[in-house]
């Protein structure tokens, strides 16, 4: 019986291979579009082109990390990033909800205790169904989708390569290239590669990552340095330089003041030299202090890097067919409307250079992509004032522009900030430390007032900029600002309340009611 | 497979065996233990040999043999008088589902589910249990969707836990989700008559 069934699978795939040739030798593609890689804009691109009667397949592919992790189809945002960030953010959240709670009345025993493994078997639960969830979309939406590696034989052919090292050709109209990046190992440091993990490895250990060192000072770094601060572990941050580069430096040092107030130690100006295994598997860890001209070490039970991450191009082979990628980056060069240097082959979501490296950017481009190649749209993407949120402890959300963005563009003499300290309400039952909840507004200051960045650091800094990134989008002025009625009581009507300028010097905190 | 575990007969009261009625200290039976989830054999003890066990195991030595009178199980396959184990299978490919499933006279239930499925870690012992109430007249295999992605595409599963009645290889009735034990006998009892 298993005999017959094998004997029919060769005989379809030779079949198979029968119909590609005879296509290929005819000159007609096998797909309308191949889109290689799985995640939030390769996903987003099929299933739009699959709506408009197209035959589209997917390729994704997961190359295990240095420590051996791997997951299923939905990409980084899905299985080790935004979602399983998101959720363990939460679970943060939780404890420090709990430790306010006794003010409320309720009686819980303090301390609180925190299991990591229950935390991670539920959000890695959670993961798993979200897996299961894209293909079954896939499967519905009639993309056909390939567990396989892909790499470029020519400009309209993939070679794909499953895990047991089987082949399939296969060609397509359209390729988009939508492979995201992975987190860099600092390869210069002795020790990097074999005893530290990386985002990638966070979310899906089984076991509580301990005393944890995070080295470097991007969201990726603040963000998993304040959950595990949150959920009781002992947390230290490594920078170099400045924390979260390319966002607004005085709303990230108030961030990084939280932070440390919240628990989190911080080991500022310095960097790492080497990481060494000690007995009882525990790592001690070497730096300098460039501020001191010191040489420091400590112990750790896990080293996390989080300098920065990488293109996914390695294995692509690009230069087959000359796709042309930043030599500083290493990311795919597009134009406005996602195109590389090849005709019909483009690209979209991290892998592309000048980008924001964010889910909902990639569907957006993905999405509209896939109208302007099979839709008759000519709408491109608009990257222009692109909410987003770090979700550190105390979470910071802005749209449009940092101040020093708005200064060097229109020069100081025309942009009026204005802000305010603020206390949420529910801080003040729980005498919780409101110091850092503070907000900012850029504004232009010749007639209209337009507004050009919001920034706001407080709780639930997402769900309260979202709104606003809307006006924003819309043109909206500080006038039009002023009309608009809060909603008592919240931390975003401060918002619609601000009045004090950077300019006047004065005290900028404000009372509630 | 567990370990055997070993109660204090206060506990199988709890679960409604009784305690006359023939069931000796030392008698191995079936019977579902406290925060345990599948039928399970167990060993019943008398207060005495509860106590000189947890002594033992406190101390760390080896729990050595009970009296000669008492049958032992060991840490092996599943020790059960039921026909369960031969009623319930785990799908091992593609093939496998040919043979076992697609292919056998007799009706078969399909229980599709996946690990980090909650619902279906209730309504897979639960189906089991109702399954081997069946004394073999139907037949249980078990697929992770996981494990047979292409396998739960082909039958298109959605959501988990899905289970289909299956009959000479054809699809005769479906459900998705939990069900009580009247529901899944109901189901049972309409897949063998039909």
């Amino acid at each position: 019986m298993a005999t017959l069934w094998r004997r029919r699978e060769r005989f379809l795939g030779v079949l198979g291979r029968l119909c590609r040739t005879v296509r290929a030798l005819s000159g007609k593609n096998e797909y309308d579009l191949l889109v290689i890689g799985g995640g939030s804009g390769g996903l987003a691109c099929a299933k739009e082109a699959a709506q408009f009667g197209r035959k589209v397949a997917v390729l994704d592919y997961v190359e295990p990390s240095p420590k051996g992790t791997k997951w299923g189809l939905g990409g980084t945002c899905v299985n080790v990033g935004c979602i399983p960030k998101k959720l363990m953010h939460q679970a943060a959240l939780l404890g420090s909800a709990l430790k306010d709670a006794q003010h409320y009345g309720w009686n819980i025993a303090q301390p609180v205790h925190h299991t990591w493994s229950v935390m991670a078997q539920a959000v890695q639960n959670h993961v798993k169904s979200l897996n299961w969830g894209h293909r079954v979309q896939l499967q519905d939406k009639k993309v056909k989708y390939f567990n396989m590696k892909g790499s470029f034989s020519d400009p309209h052919t993939i070679r794909g390569l499953t895990k047991a090292g089987k082949e399939t050709i296969v060609t397509a109209e359209n390729i988009v290239i939508a492979t995201g990046g992975r987190p860099k190992y600092p390869m210069h440091i002795a020790g990097a590669l074999e005893y530290g993990i990386t985002s990638d490895d966070l979310f899906w250990l089984k076991e509580s990552p301990g005393k944890t060192l995070v080295v470097g000072a991007s969201y990726v770094s603040l963000e998993c340095a304040g959950f595990l601060t949150g959920i009781g572990l002992d947390t230290t941050v490594m920078m170099r330089s400045i924390p979260l580069r390319g966002f607004d430096q005085q709303m990230a040092s108030l961030v990084t003041e939280h932070m440390e107030c919240y628990g989190t130690k911080f080991l500022k100006r310095c960097f790492p030299t080497k990481v060494e295994k000690l007995e009882g598997n525990r790592l001690q860890v070497t730096w300098k202090n460039t501020d001191l001209g010191t040489e420091e070490t400590d112990c750790f039970d896990t080293v996390m890097w989080a300098v920065g991450r990488a293109p996914d191009v390695k294995t692509l082979n690009l230069d087959a067919v000359g796709v042309k990628t930043s030599s500083e980056t290493g990311k795919i060069i597009v134009d406005a409307s996602e195109a590389t240097s090849v005709p019909h082959i483009y690209a979209i979501g991290d892998i592309t250079e000048g980008r924001p490296e964010l889910t909902p950017t990639a569907i957006a481009a993905g999405k509209l992509l896939a109208r302007r190649l099979f839709g008759q749209s000519s709408e491109l993407m608009d990257y222009d004032n692109v909410p987003t949120t770090v979700f550190t402890p105390l979470e910071y959300g802005c749209v449009g522009l940092s101040e020093e963005a708005a200064v060097q563009c229109y020069g100081s003499d025309n942009v009026e900030v204005y802000h305010a300290y603020y206390k949420p309400l529910e801080f003040t039952v729980a005498e919780r430390d409101a110091t850092q909840c503070y907000i900012k507004m850029v504004c232009l200051r010749e007639r209209e007032q337009r507004i050009l960045g919001l920034h706001f650091i407080g709780p639930n800094a997402g769900e309260v900029i979202q709104g606003f990134a809307l006006g924003i989008k819309c043109g909206a002025t500080y006038p039009q600002l002023m009309k608009t009625v809060g909603i008592h009581p919240t931390c975003a009507e401060e918002i619609t309340k601000l009045h004090i300028t950077k300019r006047s010097g004065l005290d900028a905190t404000v009372t509630g009611c | 497979m567990q370990c055997p575990i070993y109660v204090y007969p206060g506990y199988l009261l709890a679960w409604g065996l009784p305690r006359r009625g023939g069931l000796e200290p030392g008698t191995a039976a079936v019977g579902l233990a406290v925060g345990c989830p599948h039928p399970t054999y167990l060993i019943l003890l008398s207060p005495q040999m509860a106590q000189r066990l947890a002594l033992r195991q406190l101390l760390s030595l080896a729990p050595r043999t009970l009296p000669p009178q008492a049958p032992v199980a060991r840490h092996s396959r599943a020790f059960s008088t039921s026909a369960n184990c031969k009623s319930t299978f785990n799908v091992q490919d593609g093939s496998d589902f040919q043979d076992r499933v697609v292919n056998n006279p007799k009706p078969v239930v399909v229980d599709f589910h996946a690990q980090w499925c909650g619902p279906c870690k209730i309504l897979g012992p639960r189906l089991e249990k109702m399954v081997a109430k069946q004394e073999g007249k139907v037949l249980m295999a078990k697929v992770d969707i996981d494990d047979h992605t292409d396998l739960a595409i082909e039958y298109e599963v959605s959501a988990v836990p899905t289970v289909l009645a299956m009959k000479n290889g054809d699809v005769v009735d479906k459900f998705v989700g939990i069900k009580d034990e009247d529901q899944l006998e109901a189901f049972l009892k309409k897949l063998i008559g039909a």
